[in-house]
């Protein structure tokens, strides 16, 4: 029995599916009937191998992909009724390329591009391209053509251009790929302050490690078909399910699991945390 | 979309193992012979010929439904069209204004459908027998120069690609509110702005890649490059080309020389 639009409580969830499924129009089935609930203020990541359908899924968030059957609430009304202009001003969606999105001859028209879209007024337009050009830090190149920039640059103002948009809802779809260690950290510190300001973050990645430093929650996709949602510690001590989607934990989950027989416990995501335990296991020195 | 750009289906019939260069000149051979039949009969005929190929390859009825759906409609507008155009002949069953139908014009209008039909499934057999690849090396061998093929063999590999990177735009685009179909024919040919300029730009990019790495692979460091694989005419490929020259040349004979209404 699906639940209709009224039975679906608001206050928490501000996207929900309800066996939701979708099926390619060449015959592939990429979702077998899906159920998730996403609070306001969640940092989930999805993860999975090529083809497990966590893009699929992201696009269906935001109506891009409108589901073969079932359902996607969002803050509690049907996606399905909504055209994606209006989902976009609650649910922001940035591709993997941002050369998909960048074509206008400075950074800051393209960040305009999307809530002048959305219809919003001059001065919301303008504070809102203000926002996000200061949150991605854009400020020094934004009278600079996007396509000139480097592919880490290039990838804050197609997301700036969401940001714009003001969503509640920020979808992140590979945003570390081909960046540096430094671009990435700094993209990904700049979206955990978004997250502390109160956007629900879905990250869509492959590194662990990026998963492992910044979601508190992950669900782990393979075959269409959502064989985890936890967070990240109960993730990356079962390795079984790991495996079972050809993904690796990260270095230091892996490292714990090494040192499990000298009493390191199974579920530590981050450097700090091994070494407190290895300090704790090592007698307090 | 990649479906609908790359025709060719995998199958092990005569057809497919006929030397491509059999191929191509059999179907412009049976484009001429459909020239110089003007009798609907003898164009039925042809048809039914060319749908017995269909038939005989193997053809999934789906796709061929799906490729021809097209030229069917052409077709239908071909004998709507052609009494309306062609006032000649008599005798007239209707008239309206300057307007006149007439019987003769009718059989003109199906006649020429017919040929339609026959031309595009004739065409159709050859591309979806035929893998870009060995179609390339055939027009290679019949002469065309190497950078020619290569240019030809690129550009049909890619547009499935390039159709996927449309796809993939628009919904960039969607994503940021963008709604290509509202507004009026100014609007909205300059929301196709948001979409043509990264194309434009992917596509340089992608051309830029792909002649390094066709450099990278020495192309064009000799004229006289050789072939992995060759191709070979094998006996049922000269009976094949024999059939079908004598199956243009007796007509046209007939039709020009003979002076035969056919």
């Amino acid at each position: 029995m699906i639940p209709s639009a009224n039975t679906i409580p608001q206050e928490e969830k501000i996207i929900s599916t309800r066996n939701l499924k979708f099926t390619y129009e060449g015959g592939v089935q990429a979702l077998h009937g899906l159920n998730l609930d996403i609070r306001y203020g969640d940092y989930l990541a999805i993860v999975g191998g090529n083809g497990s359908g966590k893009t699929t899924l992201a696009k269906t968030l935001n109506g891009l992909l409108r589901p073969t059957s079932g359902t996607v609430f969002v803050k509690g009304r049907s996606a399905s009724e909504q055209k994606v202009a209006e989902l976009a001003k609650i649910v922001g969606y940035a591709f993997q390329n941002p050369d998909h999105q960048l074509f206008c001859s400075s950074v800051e028209d393209e960040v305009r591009f999307g809530p002048e879209n959305l219809g919003y007024s001059d001065s919301e337009v303008r504070e809102k391209v203000e926002r996000a050009i200061e949150a991605m830090r854009l400020g020094d190149v934004r009278k600079l053509p996007p396509l000139s920039l480097r592919l880490g640059q290039r990838r804050r103002v197609s997301i700036a251009s969401i940001i714009a948009m003001d969503p509640q809802v920020l979808i992140l779809d590979e945003p570390t790929t081909g960046l540096d260690a430094g671009e990435s950290q700094d993209l990904l510190d700049r979206l955990k302050v978004l997250n502390a300001e109160g956007k629900t973050i879905i990250l869509i990645t492959h590194d662990m490690r990026v998963v492992a430093e910044n979601a508190r929650r992950v669900i782990v996709m393979s075959n269409g078909r959502m064989i985890l949602d936890s967070d990240c510690r109960g993730v990356f001590s079962d390795l079984a399910i790991l495996g079972e989607s050809s993904l690796e934990p990260p270095p230091v989950s892996k490292l714990a699991h090494r040192l499990a027989k000298y009493g390191i416990p199974q579920d530590v995501v981050s450097a700090e945390e091994l070494v407190f335990q290895l300090m704790r296991s090592g007698g307090g020195g | 979309m990649g479906g609908f750009i790359d025709l060719y289906t995998e199958a092990d019939t005569f057809l497919h193992r006929m030397d491509p260069r059999v191929k191509i000149v059999s179907v412009l051979m049976l484009s001429l012979l459909a020239f110089v039949l003007t009798n609907l009969n003898l164009l039925l005929l042809l048809l039914a010929f060319i749908f017995l190929l269909l038939l005989l390859a193997r053809a999934t009825m789906s796709r061929t439904l799906f490729a021809l759906k097209f030229v069917f409609r052409f077709m239908v507008l071909i004998v709507i069209l052609w009494p309306i155009f062609d006032p000649s002949g008599s005798p007239v069953l209707a008239s309206l204004g300057p307007i006149k139908i007439t019987e003769p014009a009718i059989w003109r209008g199906v006649t020429s459908a017919v040929r339609v039909g026959c031309l595009a499934t004739v065409w159709y057999i050859l591309m979806f027998t035929t893998s870009q690849r060995d179609l390339v090396r055939a027009l290679v061998k019949l002469g065309v120069r190497f950078d020619f093929g290569l240019t030809l063999a690129i550009s049909l590999r890619f547009l499935p690609t390039f159709g996927a990177l449309i796809d993939s735009i628009k919904d960039a685009q969607r994503a940021r509110g963008l709604e290509l179909s509202k507004g009026g024919l100014l609007k909205r040919s300059r929301n196709y702005v948001a979409v043509l300029v990264p194309t434009i730009v992917s596509a340089l990019r992608t051309a830029d890649t792909l002649s390094l790495a066709l450099q990278s692979r020495a192309y064009g460091a000799r004229a006289d490059r050789t072939y992995l694989r060759d191709l070979t005419m094998r006996p049922s490929d000269y009976v094949a080309l024999t059939v079908l020259v004598l199956l243009l040349v007796l007509p046209t004979f007939a039709k020009f020389v003979m002076q035969i209404d056919i």
